[in-house]
């Protein structure tokens, strides 16, 4: 059991970082950036090459996530701010289009050869009779602390106040001193720092492929709109629900369930699982867990 | 203070909405702009704001072409405070948060020195301060965006039908405050509204648009007086002292 929860978290962190920026995004200029997620896979092959190139893990990760950053920022002024005046459904098209050229940069760049960060390897450390690596560890705590730091700024800063009244009202948001632009372009660099981080969490428990981004793309969709898109600390609950349904697909023993000694479902329905939930989900409360606001009529 | 000078816009590729308007509106004066629905009353205040970018013409303030100034730079620069007519609170945060997000460039002191001031003489929100303004009546929410607007010490008002959806009294009570502020602090109010009557009743001069042109401008009183706007606009004779009921035709 506690297995299991540490197992949810260790999944659950990353993807709530991925899934925060989508949402807190998409609250802003109103269409779900799909190239999001490849910003994750940027992050981390960024990452990786600078490790290579002879930084230590942790300046070469701060670095790329700064990077990340500033390409999310550029891409927003050069690419969707254009499309969007063209409407949503054009920049999320747009996006889409983006999220294929930047596949093909890193099988360029990178290679279709998965790859690892250089890391010691230690034995795991046992919690409460769960088992987790040190690394594990480190990295679930960088990005709690990521999403700790981003909800602070969300709640109890300036910017934070501005970020949720342009995501209200814009209009209002302006004709109150409020620069808007400047708001969303802050955080659209907070979402690239953020899938950087969360694409540098995953590749340091796993392996880091050119997949890696498009194989986030339907859980980090299907957490933010559980949350309600738009909601950013919805999309951070929505993330555990979807961790907790994909472990549970691919930990869980169903075996003496059905008088057998074991019997997992194979990894690949994973995904599938997570999809049955948010169909259910959607189908009671088609706008999310949370409402953030009361309808009125 | 504000200078439209023969603007012409619209939205879009749709035609032009305003026509070629020219108003001007001075420091410690009421200008109202009156006239039927759809005749670009709104668009008029928008464009002065900045929210609509004037396709001729320009718009001056303080003897500044401001006709391309952002919105958000001329409530800095100018001191300007803009009430829209619809959506005009941030309905997911609190009555205070939407009140103090007005005064964001102002010292903490002075920020709530005035907040203080504002929830004294408001005592509708001050009861409500906590609340989410999704959660306010149609004439909170508009005495809410009016405290919004005030509290930065605006020099320059834009108010697009400030007493919408208010009862008499409190419609009375909003245009009281309206003109209390203009002779404490000499700011330049630029008011749209359909309660013709009552709106010139407060205001120095008025405008009157028909069809996206300026129809009829002049004093206030002196439109009030006269019996052919008195016919065309105002719809009849004015309310009676006594207050009795009356059905007046936009
Ligand atoms: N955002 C917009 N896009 C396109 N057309 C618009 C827009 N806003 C207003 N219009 C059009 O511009 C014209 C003038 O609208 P405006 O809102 O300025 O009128 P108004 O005088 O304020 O009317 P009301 O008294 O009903 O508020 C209308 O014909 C309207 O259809
Ligand atoms: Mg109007």
């Amino acid at each position: 059991m506690v297995q299991f929860v540490v197992d949810v978290l260790i999944r659950a962190v990353d993807l709530a970082l991925i899934a925060i920026g989508l949402s807190s995004v998409y609250s802003l200029i109103r269409f779900p950036n799909v190239a999001l997620v490849q910003y994750a896979t940027t992050g981390a092959l960024l990452a990786l090459g600078l490790q290579m190139a002879g930084l230590p893990l942790v300046v070469a990760a701060i670095a790329a996530c700064a990077l990340v950053g500033i390409i999310a920022v550029v891409l927003n002024v050069v690419v969707f701010e254009r499309l969007l005046r063209a409407g949503s459904a054009i920049a999320m098209v747009g996006s889409l289009a983006l999220s294929m050229v930047f596949s093909a940069i890193f099988l360029v760049t990178a290679g279709p050869r998965p790859k690892r960060f250089e890391l010691e390897i230690n034995p795991p450390l046992r919690f409460l009779g769960a088992r987790l690596t040190e690394h594990q560890l480190i990295s679930v705590g960088i990005s709690a602390l990521a999403i700790g730091v981003f909800a602070l700024i969300l709640f109890r800063t300036d910017l934070g106040r501005c970020m949720r009244a342009t995501a209200t009202n814009s209009v209002l948001a302006s004709a109150t001193g409020i620069d808007t632009r400047k708001v969303t372009n802050t955080v659209v660099f907070l979402s690239g720092v953020m899938a950087a981080l969360g694409g540098i969490g995953l590749s340091v428990k796993g392996e880091m492929s050119a997949q890696l981004g498009l194989d986030m793309l339907l859980p980090v969709f299907a957490a933010a709109i559980l949350g309600g898109l738009g909601n950013a600390l919805g999309a951070a609950v929505g993330a555990v629900v979807i961790a907790a349904a994909e472990t549970m697909v691919t930990n869980v023993n169903f075996g003496p369930l059905f008088g057998e000694s074991v019997l997992f479902i194979p990894a690949a329905y994973a995904t599938a699982a997570s999809f049955l939930l948010l169909v259910v989900v959607l189908l009671i409360k088609p706008y999310g867990l949370f409402v953030s606001e009361v309808k009125r009529v | 203070m504000i200078r439209v000078n023969k603007v012409r816009a619209g939205y879009g590729d749709g035609p032009d909405i305003l026509q070629g308007i020219d108003l001007t509106a001075s420091g410690g004066e009421i200008v109202t702009i009156l006239g039927p629905n759809g005749c670009g009353k709104s668009t008029l205040l928008k464009c002065i704001a900045g929210f609509v970018r004037p396709r001729g013409g320009a718009v001056e303030m303080e003897g500044r072409d401001v006709s391309a100034v952002p919105v958000h730079e001329k409530v800095k620069n100018h001191r300007m405070g803009f009430v829209p007519q619809t959506d005009n609170v941030f309905s997911t945060l609190t009555v205070a948060d939407n009140i103090l997000l007005g005064a964001r460039h102002l010292p903490v002191a002075e920020r709530n020195e005035r907040y203080a001031e504002l929830m004294a003489q408001y005592p509708s929100l001050a009861s409500k301060q906590e609340r989410k303004a999704s959660a306010l009546s149609g004439g909170e929410r508009q005495i809410l965006s009016l405290a919004r607007a005030l509290i930065s010490n605006p020099k320059v008002l834009l108010l697009d039908e400030p007493s919408a959806g208010l009862s008499p009294l409190m419609m009375h009570e909003v245009f009281a405050a309206i003109a209390e502020i203009r002779d404490r602090t000499g700011m330049c109010i630029v008011m749209v509204e359909q309660n013709a009557f009552e709106a010139l009743g407060v205001a120095d001069r008025a405008y009157v648009l028909s069809l996206g042109k300026v129809a009829i401008e002049g004093r206030a009183a002196d439109l009030l007086a006269d019996p052919a706007m008195r016919h065309l606009y105002l719809g009849g004779e004015p309310p009676a002292a006594e207050g009795k009921p009356r059905f007046a035709a936009v």
